[in-house]
C-alpha cells in the first residue's frame, strides 16, 4: 500500500531547476533510499514534502490526500517528520525540552507538559541520550545532536520519517550504531522512512529500494544490486556505486 | 527542573505581599517609589512574555502604554474610570494584533526597527490629531486617589508577573521558546508560529495599555510626546536585558535596580542616568545577555552547561 | 500652487536630497561592509554638527575649515572604532552570533550615550549660529548663501565618492567586500584595511553632513535620529551596496519630504518620514539585504 506519492514535481529557484519532473512513491513500512550527487535535488525534495517549499508543478499526496502547498506545521501534524541535514537543535533549551517540543506540537498535539515530558524521556532513552537529558542541546557532540534531531522528529509521532544525511560526520563506529538504531526504531514503530545518504554502504545496507536523482531528475530506481550495476548510474558517478565513500 | 525555581518565586510572592501593604506601613515617599517600581515591573513582565520568550525584540512597546493612556483620556467624563482601564487594555491588545499582522513577518533587527518606527509614527499621528482637535496637553481630574491607584498598579504588576511565570512553564511557553531558538525548525515540527507570535504579541500589550491608563490618572496629565516617548520603550528593554529576559524573576531584578538608579540620579543628573543606562545596556548585550537572572540561574545550576 | 512649482521648493528639495544621500552613502559603506545595523549613524551626523558649531563659536574659524576638520575627525573616529572595537568583535564568532541579534540594541545604547554626553556638555537646548545668512538671488529664486554652499559641497562630494568607488582600486575592493566577504579575502584583498577605510569614509561622510546641516538649521543633541531613519529609507530604496542607488534614493526622499510637507504642513514632516520608513520596510524588506543574494 502506498503511503506517499510524488507526482511530476518540479521546483525552480530563479533560473535553476532544482527538482525536475520527479515521480516516485513510498510504500507503507518501506525504507527508501534517496541518492544523488550534491545539487541533485534530494534535500529540496525533502523540503517540498515537509512543506518548507512549495512545488511549482506536480503534486504530493499522503495517504491519497494532496499535501503540497500546506504549511509545514500542518503537514507535521498529519504525520510527516524530518531530521534536517544541518542539524537545528533548539540550542538554548535542554535535550529534554527539545524532544518535548515534538511531543507537544507534533501529530499527537499533547496538551499536558507532564505527559510530554515522560514520553520525551522514553524517546531519549531509545536514541541513547538519557544521560544528557537535562543538558543544553548545544553542549552535545555532533553525533549526539544528530540523535537529538532524530529523537525530536520521532516525538512528533510520525508515520513518515525523512532522514537527511544523518550519518555525515560520524565515525564508522557511530555510523554502525546509528544504522542499528534506525533499524530498531523503524521496526518497533512501524515507520515509513526515506533516507538521504552519501555514505553508500549505509544506503545499500539499510534500503531494499533506492531512487537515484541527478540534476533534479530521476535517473534510476531499483534494488541496491540493480542500482550499482545500472550503466546510467555508473556513468553519473564514475564508480561510486561499488565502494563505500569514506 | 522546577525545584530550584521555588525559592526565587517564593521570595517574590512574599515581596508582593509586603509591597501591597505599603500604604499602611510607610509614608508617601515609599509609596511613590513602589508605584514606579510596580509600573516598570508590569511593563517589563509583559514585554518579556512576548519579546523575551520569542526573541522578537520590540523596541516600540511604549505605543501600547501611550494608547492605553489616550483611551483613558478620550473616555474621561463619559465612562467610569474602572471600566476605562480594562477597555484601555483591550484596545491596546487589538492594536497589537493590528500591528502584528505586518510586523511579525519580519525578523531579527528589522522587527526591532520596525516596531520602533511604528511607535514613532503613531506618536506623531496622535500629536497631529491632538493639535487638530486644538489640544496640546490634557488634564484628567477627579480620578481615584493615589492609594487606590497604587493597589491597582500592584495588581497589574502581580498579574503580569504571574502571566510570565505561568506561560513560560506551559506548553505555550515551550512553543514560544522554540520559535526563539529556531523558528523554521519549530514550524516544521508543528508549532503554528504565526498564531503563537500574534497572540503573544497581543497578550504583551494588554497590561501596558492598562498601565498607561492608570498612569494618566496618577499624573492627571496627558501629553502625547511624553506618553508615547521612546525613552519608555528603551527603559523597558534595558530593564529586561539587565535583569534577564527569559523568566519572571528577571524583570524583578531589573526594575528594582532601575528605580533605585532613577531615584538617585534622575532629579539632578538626568543625562548621567541615561548614560549609565546606555552603558549598562551595551555591557549586558555584549557580555551578559541573560542578565542578572542568568547569573542567578548559572549559580543555582552549579554551572552546568 | 505657485509655491509648489517654484524653483525655490525645487532647490530646497535638492539640498535636502543631497544631504540625505551623503548620510546614506556613509551608512551604506559601514552597513554594507560590516552587516551591522548601525542605528547610531545619525549621532555621527550630530557630532559633526557640534564640532563645527563649537569651532565656529569658540574660535571663529570659518565653517569651511570646520567642515574639513569635522570630516577628518569623523574619519579618524571611524578608523579608531573599527580598529579598537569592531575588528575584534567580528573575529570572535560567539560575539558575532549574539551581535547579529542584538546589534541593534547595542547601537541604540551607544546612540543614547552619545546624545546624553553631548547634552551634558552643551545643554539640551537648540544651538545655532549665523553663517552666510545673506540671501542670494538668481533666476528668480531666492536662497540663502549657506544653503547654496551646502548644495554645492554635498553634490560634489556625493558624485565624487560614487566616481571614486566606481573607478578606483579601493572602490573596487570596497564593493567586493560588500558583495561577498569571504571571496574578497580569498582573492587577496586586505579585508582588514579595506574595512578600516570604509569605516573611516563612512563616519567622515556622516560628520560632513552634520557639519553642513549645522549652517542651515539649529542643532540639538537629539537631532540625529531622523537622519538615521532617513539613511535607512534611502538604503532600502536604493539597495544595499548600491552607491548610485543611495544618491537616487536620497534625492527621492528629499523630494518626497519637501513636497509632502509643502502639500500638508510642517508638523507632518515626522509622519512622512516614519510613514515612508514603515512603508519601505514592509514593501521591500529584502532591500536591506541588497539587490542580489549576498553571501556572508
Amino acid at each position: 500500500m502506498i503511503l506517499l506519492e510524488v507526482r511530476s514535481v518540479t521546483k525552480r529557484f530563479g533560473g535553476v531547476v532544482a527538482v525536475d519532473n520527479v515521480s516516485f512513491s513510498v510504500g507503507v513500512g518501506e525504507i527508501l533510499g534517496l541518492m544523488g550527487a550534491n545539487g541533485a535535488g534530494k534535500t529540496t525534495m525533502f523540503s517540498l514534502i515537509a512543506g518548507n517549499q512549495r512545488p511549482d508543478d506536480g503534486s504530493i499526496l499522503l495517504d491519497g490526500v494532496p499535501i503540497h502547498g500546506m504549511r509545514p506545521d500542518i503537514i507535521s501534524r498529519r504525520g510527516i517528520s524530518r531530521a534536517f541535514q544541518i542539524v537545528r537543535p533548539f540550542a538554548g533549551m535542554s535535550v529534554l525540552e527539545n524532544v518535548m517540543v515534538g511531543e507537544l506540537f507534533g501529530a499527537r498535539q499533547e496538551k499536558s507538559t507532564t505527559i510530554a515530558e515522560a514520553r520525551a524521556r522514553d524517546i531519549i532513552g531509545e536514541v541513547g541520550l538519557s544521560d544528557r537529558a537535562d543538558d543544553f542541546a548545544d553542549s552535545l557532540t555532533l553525533a549526539g545532536r544528530k540523535r537529538l534531531e532524530i529523537a525530536r522528529a520521532l516525538a512528533t509521532n510520525p508515520k513518515f520519517l525523512m532522514l537527511d544525511e544523518v550519518m555525515a560526520g560520524l565515525t564508522p563506529t557511530e555510523v554502525a550504531e546509528a544504522v542499528a538504531m534506525i533499524r530498531k526504531l523503524q521496526s518497533e514503530r512501524d515507520l515509513t522512512v526515506v533516507i538521504i545518504e552519501h555514505v553508500m554502504g549505509v544506503l545499500m545496507d539499510l534500503c531494499p529500494r533506492i531512487v537515484v536523482l541527478h540534476h533534479g531528475g530521476v535517473l534510476a530506481e531499483g534494488t541496491p544490486a540493480e542500482i550499482s550495476q545500472d550503466a546510467r548510474v555508473i556513468e553519473a558517478y564514475l564508480g561510486t556505486g561499488r565502494d563505500s565513500a569514506a | 527542573m522546577t525545584r530550584t525555581r521555588i525559592p526565587e518565586i517564593g521570595v517574590i510572592v512574599a515581596a508582593f505581599a509586603i509591597v501591597a501593604s505599603l500604604p499602611w506601613l510607610a509614608g508617601s515617599y515609599m509609596v511613590s517609589f513602589a508605584f514606579s517600581l510596580m509600573m516598570w515591573l508590569a511593563l517589563t513582565q509583559s514585554w518579556v512574555l512576548f519579546s523575551g520568550l520569542t526573541g522578537y525584540i520590540s523596541l516600540g512597546h511604549a505605543v501600547f502604554f501611550g494608547a492605553g493612556a489616550y483611551v483613558m483620556v478620550l473616555c474621561w467624563g463619559t465612562i467610569s474610570f474602572w471600566l476605562a482601564i480594562p477597555l484601555a487594555g483591550i484596545i491596546a491588545g487589538g492594536l497589537a494584533l493590528l500591528l502584528g499582522y505586518p510586523c511579525l513577518r519580519v525578523r531579527g533587527p528589522y522587527f526591532v526597527i520596525l516596531t520602533f518606527g511604528l511607535a514613532e509614527l503613531i506618536k506623531f499621528v496622535v500629536v497631529n490629531i491632538e493639535s487638530e482637535l486644538g489640544q496640546f496637553s490634557r488634564v484628567v481630574f477627579g480620578g481615584p486617589g493615589v492609594d487606590q491607584l497604587f493597589h491597582v498598579m500592584v495588581g497589574l504588576a502581580a498579574i503580569a508577573t504571574l502571566m510570565t511565570y505561568v506561560v513560560r512553564r506551559s506548553r505555550a511557553g515551550v512553543g514560544l521558546r522554540a520559535i526563539r531558538e529556531n523558528e523554521e525548525a519549530a514550524e516544521t515540527i508543528g508549532v503554528s508560529v504565526a498564531r503563537y507570535k500574534a497572540f503573544a504579541f497581543a497578550a504583551s500589550a494588554i497590561i501596558p495599555g492598562m498601565v498607561g491608563a492608570v498612569m494618566v490618572l496618577r499624573t492627571t496629565y496627558f501629553e502625547p510626546l511624553q506618553a508615547f516617548s521612546p525613552i519608555t520603550s528603551f527603559t523597558i528593554v534595558s530593564i529586561a536585558i539587565i535583569g534577564g529576559g527569559d523568566d519572571a524573576p528577571g524583570p524583578v531584578y531589573g526594575a528594582l535596580f532601575l528605580v533605585v538608579l532613577q531615584e538617585l540620579l534622575w532629579a539632578n543628573w538626568p543625562q548621567l542616568y541615561m548614560i549609565i543606562l546606555g552603558l549598562l545596556l551595551v555591557f549586558f548585550v555584549l557580555w551578559s545577555p541573560d542578565g542578572v537572572h542568568g547569573w542567578v540561574r548559572k549559580w543555582q545550576l552549579g554551572g552546568r552547561k | 500652487m505657485d509655491a509648489l512649482l517654484s524653483g525655490q521648493l525645487l532647490l530646497a528639495a535638492l539640498v535636502t536630497g543631497f544631504v540625505y544621500a551623503l548620510v546614506a552613502l556613509g551608512l551604506n559603506l559601514i552597513y554594507g561592509t560590516m552587516r551591522l545595523l548601525n542605528i547610531a549613524h545619525g549621532e555621527l551626523v550630530m557630532l559633526g554638527a557640534y564640532v563645527t558649531f563649537w569651532l565656529f563659536t569658540l574660535t571663529g574659524v570659518s565653517p569651511l575649515i570646520a567642515f574639513v576638520v569635522a570630516m577628518v575627525l569623523g574619519a579618524a573616529m571611524g578608523w579608531a572604532a573599527y580598529r579598537g572595537i569592531f575588528r575584534s568583535a567580528i573575529l570572535s564568532t560567539s560575539v558575532v552570533e549574539r551581535l547579529e541579534a542584538n546589534s541593534l540594541l547595542l547601537f541604540f545604547g551607544i546612540s543614547i550615550i552619545l546624545q546624553n554626553v553631548i547634552s551634558l556638555i552643551f545643554k539640551a537646548d537648540l544651538r545655532g549660529y549665523q553663517y552666510l545668512d545673506n540671501v542670494v538671488e538668481f533666476g528668480g529664486i531666492a536662497i540663502t548663501g549657506n544653503r547654496l554652499l551646502v548644495f554645492g559641497i554635498s553634490c560634489v562630494v556625493c558624485v565624487g565618492i560614487i566616481l571614486f568607488l566606481r573607478y578606483s582600486i579601493f572602490g573596487l575592493a570596497i564593493r567586493a567586500l560588500i558583495q561577498n566577504r569571504d571571496a574578497t579575502a580569498i582573492v587577496g584583498i586586505d579585508v582588514d584595511r579595506v574595512q578600516a577605510i570604509s569605516f573611516g569614509l563612512g563616519f567622515g561622510l556622516a560628520a560632513l553632513a552634520g557639519a553642513l546641516i549645522s549652517t542651515m538649521q539649529p542643532i540639538s543633541p537629539f537631532m540625529g535620529f531622523p537622519f538615521t531613519i532617513a539613511a535607512f529609507v534611502v538604503i532600502i530604496l536604493g539597495g544595499l551596496g548600491n552607491m548610485t542607488g543611495s544618491l537616487v534614493g536620497g534625492l527621492i526622499l528629499g523630494f518626497l519630504e519637501t513636497y509632502g510637507v509643502a502639500l500638508t504642513a510642517p508638523t507632518y514632516q515626522s509622519i512622512l518620514i516614519y510613514g515612508v520608513f514603515i512603508g519601505v520596510l514592509l514593501w521591500r524588506p529584502q532591500g536591506i539585504l541588497g539587490g542580489k543574494r549576498v553571501a556572508r
